[in-house]
């Protein structure tokens, strides 16, 4: 694919329930009478506003909740052809797995029913299956629900988990997400909830601390996928690290090649170097974060360990940190823009054509 | 002077050697039973009981652990101790062999008692073991060994009184802690120690290592699986205290503090200068940070060189160590006797040569307040 | 002062010819003699009555590569409670530093051929093990 016929797409968009009651009204009882945290209670919260300005919606409803608002600012405004869907959820946290998974499964019929397939720009839209990693069996039922319908193009989990991807138990997930053709884009998981404290000393004293590490947080999964051969027995299977922290994969892949050279004798189901595994494995999505910005060098170290392939533009519109192409690295070169502005993303989700006329 | 009536005499020679490798992380070890007479009662009667049957405790195992205890193989002494528990052997492989002109002494065994104080009773009791068993004249005659004072960061209190203790001994050159304690170091309750080494200019360095019960540095996705992933994420440890320190503004409440990282890898401070200053940008100044989290770093904080990871294309290795101005923030390390151990001539091969004399010896010169110079040694092994 | 007496240093065979280093029963299977070929000398290993020599030196970082322990490799294995097994044992020199490990009959690794350690010819004359090296 050229960059001249890629569409542009933004591969990380934030979509919302309105409010508390929209998502109570996709439930059915015995859920609908639970108590569970709302997105925005967090144990760490922004000392100023969560949200980016103008998202709101014309009747008070939550960020990202409008379908029409979104399409006009995420697509119209800024020149999108595409954008993938990522509904933010509390459910991945929740200790009783049985509420998570009716949760994920309002929160999928939502997506689908008002963002998929209804209003002006649902054929612009492409969703995200959410599924419950504490439930694993009931996660394989809920792909195997949504696997064919034609907008949903990604499994979406949550980055916090009382274990590593990489443990056996989890294989079921990675086939049927497989099975299905889907990239699994793991996020933050938003709300509170049984979670492990966010750095390995505990909690934060400050937001800035706090928001700048937790995206970080991947690195334990992909260390332990690698290390328990998730690739080498999943050969189609993607994974998207959707908070960022891309230009991290660097050090650690030095760090885990060089160190893994004697380690390897201990796992051969992942016999090859760990930095093996990355090619046509692994995604990010950009975030506000990632270095180097206005570098001389922002072109050669977004080629170092094929980041250039791996890197999709994502808004996270309508979060605080929502970026834009603007934002991007003036340095990087025209290929490895197009690549990060569709080209990469077209090819993952297999959206090859242009918005019909 | 021949190496053998040197050695033989154990005197240092009038003639000076210019010091060119400083190895910033060696691992001395006490012999069987070598500590217990410097830790204080009662604790030395409860160590004893505890240690009864107790045997191997390894449970992240470095690769074919049952022969080689993550250790270099070859540096175990024939008197059936263990690796680094003979101040000759090192001597012999370290100075001699590997060509380190000085070796700054971290030993790891102080920290696992269950409480504060436990782990203080073992601060204190090697503490007095390292400077009786190889910082003496006797075992020390090469003048090439440094040492550190362990202080149990678990009690920050009883670890400043230790700092005072310690402090203007000529050849304690740091101030050594564990880098599991929780919760990080920006909490205020650790400003003690912090005060006490920036008061007498003394570095504090940080090594991994096994804290207190279940103090292993926890992912926030549960835990690794393998001594290699959990080896690698270690270094995430190190990233949380950096981003602590700078955003708890630890380092403006102590413009003199020096922090060094040791044996935490260093490649990944260069995103994560740019991911702390880019949210310093984006989220203006938390707690009334004064400058950029870059500019904590470069003028605080260093790493040592061990583990030095490297890429298939080592122009990249060479790029990232100027684009980070690694000769700002490394000093030389070798791990000795670890299995991780990284050969001086090795290293030095891997630094962008208008950085080797700074990153080899000039940093760990000025940083310690080392001297420039030491008796010299015949046969010993010139690096560069 | 930095004349190396000459106890520090053994006496070097010269390099590019044949050179008997032991004769067959002083090597038996699963032990290995270092002799002085080269600037830091050959291994000479009989595994399984089959002889090899590598150079005593690690390309990784230089270390003495033949004081390290021989052992086989690891192989995924089902049939295997912990799903691995220990195959080919003795075949393998691993390194006391590092833990690299190479193939004695080849020198190289399966993980990074490219990263390989020099081995030299080993054949019995009569009773005598010869190394070319």
């Amino acid at each position: 694919m050229t960059s001249q016929t890629s569409p542009k797409i933004d591969a990380s968009v934030h979509v919302f329930f309105k409010d508390g009651a929209d998502l109570r009204g996709h439930l059915r009882e015995p859920f609908r009478s639970r108590g569970f945290p709302d997105p925005d209670v967090a144990w760490y919260s922004r000392p100023g506003p969560k949200y980016a300005e103008g998202t709101t919606g014309a009747d008070g409803s939550h960020p990202g909740s409008d379908p029409e608002l979104v399409g006009r600012q995420v697509l119209d405004e800024r020149g999108f052809d595409y954008a993938v869907l990522h509904p933010m959820s509390v459910a991945g946290t929740l200790p009783d797995w049985h509420l998570g998974t009716a949760l994920f499964a309002a929160t999928n019929q939502m997506l689908a029913e008002r963002w998929l397939e209804s209003g002006p720009y649902a054929d612009r839209f492409r969703g995200t299956v959410r599924v419950n990693p504490n439930d694993v069996e009931g996660a394989v039922r809920e792909i195997e629900r949504w696997r064919d319908h034609p907008r949903m193009v990604q499994i979406g989990l949550p980055v916090q988990t009382q274990a590593p991807y990489g443990r056996s138990y989890f294989k079921p997930l990675w086939r049927a997400a497989c099975d299905a053709g889907m990239p699994v884009a793991v996020h933050l998981e938003m709300g509170v909830g049984i979670t492990h404290p966010p750095t390995p000393s505990g909690p934060t004293r400050t937001y800035s601390h706090h928001a700048a590490y937790q995206p970080m947080t991947y690195i334990w999964h992909l260390l332990n996928m690698i290390a328990e051969g998730v690739f080498q027995e999943f050969p189609d299977l993607k994974v998207i690290w959707a908070d960022g922290a891309g230009d991290m994969v660097t050090p650690f892949m030095w760090r885990m090649d060089t160190f893994g050279r004697p380690h390897l004798e201990q796992t051969p189901w992942a016999p090859r170097m760990p930095s093996d595994y990355l090619r046509d494995h692994i995604y990010f999505v950009h975030s506000m974060l990632d270095g180097p910005g206005e570098a001389e060098y922002a072109s050669e170290w977004l080629r170092m360990t094929g980041k250039e392939d791996m890197v999709m533009f994502g808004s996270s519109y309508p979060d605080w940190q929502t970026v834009s192409p603007e934002d991007l690295p003036s340095g990087w070169s025209a290929g490895q823009r197009a690549k990060v502005l569709g080209g990469t993303a077209a090819g993952l989700f297999g959206i090859d054509r242009l918005v019909p006329a | 002077m021949t190496i053998e009536l040197q050695h033989e005499n154990r005197t240092a020679a009038t003639e000076k050697d210019q010091v060119r490798v400083v190895d910033c992380d060696v691992h001395p070890v006490p012999r069987r039973g070598e500590l217990a007479p410097f830790v204080p009662e009662p604790f030395r009667r409860l160590f004893a009981q505890r240690s009864e049957r107790a045997g191997e405790m390894i449970y992240y195992d470095a690769p074919d652990y049952a022969h080689a205890y993550a250790m270099r193989t070859d540096s175990f002494p024939e008197d059936g101790n263990f690796a680094g528990s003979d101040p000759n052997l090192t001597f012999r492989q370290l100075i001699m062999d590997a060509g380190s002109d000085i070796a700054i002494l971290g030993p790891t065994n102080g920290s696992d008692g269950q409480t504060e104080e436990e782990v203080h009773a073992l601060a204190v009791a090697t503490n007095r073991w390292q400077d009786a068993c190889w910082l003496d004249p006797v075992n020390n005659w090469h003048q090439r060994f440094y040492g550190s004072i362990v202080a149990a960061i678990e009690a920050p209190e009883a670890a400043a009184r230790e700092i005072e203790h310690w402090a203007g001994h000529p050849r304690f050159c740091q101030v050594l802690i564990n880098a599991e304690m929780r919760p990080a170091w920006g909490d205020p309750r650790y400003d003690p120690v912090w005060q006490a080494a920036s008061r007498h200019g003394i570095p504090v360095a940080c090594h991994l290592g096994r804290g207190r019960f279940n103090e292993l540095p926890m992912s926030p996705v549960g835990f690794m699986t393998y001594n290699h992933d959990l080896m690698v994420s270690y270094s995430m440890l190190a990233a949380n205290q950096i981003m602590s320190l700078i955003f708890d503004g630890v380092f403006d409440r102590f413009p003199n503090l020096k922090i060094v990282l040791i044996e935490h890898a260093f490649s990944w401070i260069l995103p994560l200068m740019w991911r702390m200053d880019a949210m310093y940008k984006a989220q203006g100044p938390e707690n009334g940070l004064k400058r950029k989290p870059s500019e904590y770093v470069k003028d605080h904080i260093w790493f040592t060189t061990q583990p030095l990871d490297y890429p298939e294309d080592k122009l990249e290795l060479t790029n990232a160590m100027e684009w980070m101005e690694a000769d700002r923030l490394l000093l030389f390390s070798s791990d000795y006797p670890h299995w991780t151990f990284d050969d001086p001539a090795y290293i030095v091969k891997h630094v962008p040569e208008r950085m080797r004399e700074k990153i080899m010896f000039r940093n760990a010169v000025d940083l310690f307040h080392l001297p420039s110079e030491v008796p010299a040694l015949a046969g010993r092994k010139r690096v560069f | 002062m930095t004349a190396e007496p000459a106890a520090e240093r053994p006496t070097r065979l010269a390099r590019g010819r044949e050179h008997v280093v032991a004769t067959v029963g002083e090597i038996r299977p699963g032990e290995r003699r270092i002799v002085p070929i080269g600037r830091h000398g050959v291994g000479v290993y009989n595994v399984g009555g089959r002889y090899y020599a590598i150079a005593n030196y690690c390309p990784h970082e230089g270390g003495p590569l033949c004081q390290g322990r021989t052992h086989g490799q690891v192989v995924v294995d089902d049939g295997n409670p912990g799903g691995a097994a220990e195959v080919r044992d003795g075949e393998f020199i691993y390194c006391p530093w590092h833990q690299w490990g190479f193939e004695l009959a080849t020198g190289t690794t399966a993980v990074k051929p490219e990263w390989s350690i020099r081995t030299y010819p080993v054949h019995i004359r009569g009773d005598e093990i010869v190394v070319t090296g």
